[in-house]
């Protein structure tokens, strides 16, 4: 797979929307799909920035790559921060999600959105790199838009 | 697309015009702006984000932001793309909000 590295900083957010438009336009998704698998990888990106880099004070990469495997397009995103596997995040319920905005607590809808915007999102943290892959199934997705 | 902003206060109703991309990166700045509306202790405010074509969370965070300042503050969404009203839907924000399509449903 051939990978893109960015500085693991907040402005390396804007290039990997850009380049994680073009291959799911490349894979045939619509506007729609494009679009939610934009917004997971930056939200994911984002707490990668955040929590697994700036917080942590460490400094490091953020490499991207893509690939079709089984019928599936597969973002990959490795980092060299504090690992976070975001399937373990506490997410909002429906009655958080019904709260008043005035009552509401400021966290979890980043992970909550990225999950939401993809079939799966897979997580391995390894001695070489935390990994995150974001899984878009193909024909689910032409199925469901003919 | 960098984030785009204009802002201007009319009687009670601030309005900040959004365009390009709001995410974690210029989400502070969003903020700023909102910070410095809301000290004129404005009833409305409005956000113009017909050419705002993409909102993270970061974006959504500066709205809870925003009414837990001001909890009697109204909050439209002027022209949202339908992308962006997914994300409302989604997270529930479309209900605590104004989502309109024309000035003239602003009121009240």
């Amino acid at each position: 797979m051939e990978q893109h590295k960015f500085p693991g900083t907040l402005d390396a957010l804007e290039p990997i929307r850009k380049y994680v438009e073009h291959v799911a336009q490349s894979a045939g998704l619509d506007h729609k799909a494009t679009y939610k698998l934009c917004l997971a990888v930056d939200e994911i990106a984002t707490n990668v920035v955040l929590h697994g880099y700036e917080e942590a004070g460490l400094n490091g990469d953020l490499a991207i790559g893509a690939v079709l495997e089984n019928g599936n397009l597969v973002i990959q995103l490795e980092d060299h921060g504090k690992p976070y596997d975001p399937n373990f995040h506490s997410l909002p319920d429906p009655e958080d999600l019904a709260e008043r905005l005035e009552s509401r607590e400021i966290g979890g809808l980043g992970i909550y959105l990225a999950l939401d915007g993809v079939d799966d999102i897979q997580y391995a943290s390894t001695a070489k790199a935390n990994i995150h892959r974001f899984i878009v199934r193909l024909l689910h997705h032409s199925e469901s838009t003919a | 697309m960098p984030l785009e902003m204009s802002s201007s206060t009319e009687g009670n109703t601030a309005r900040l015009s959004l365009g390009g991309e709001l995410d974690g990166s210029s989400a502070p700045s969003f903020r700023d702006a909102v910070d410095k509306l809301l000290q004129g202790r404005p009833e409305r405010l409005v956000l113009a984000v017909e050419k705002l074509t993409f909102m993270a969370s970061a974006g959504l965070r500066i709205l809870i932001f925003a009414k837990q300042k001001q909890p009697t503050l109204k909050i439209y969404l002027l022209k949202p793309q339908e992308t962006v009203v997914d994300t409302l839907k989604k997270t529930g924000f479309y209900q605590s909000v104004y989502v309109v399509d024309r000035d003239e449903d602003i009121n009240g």
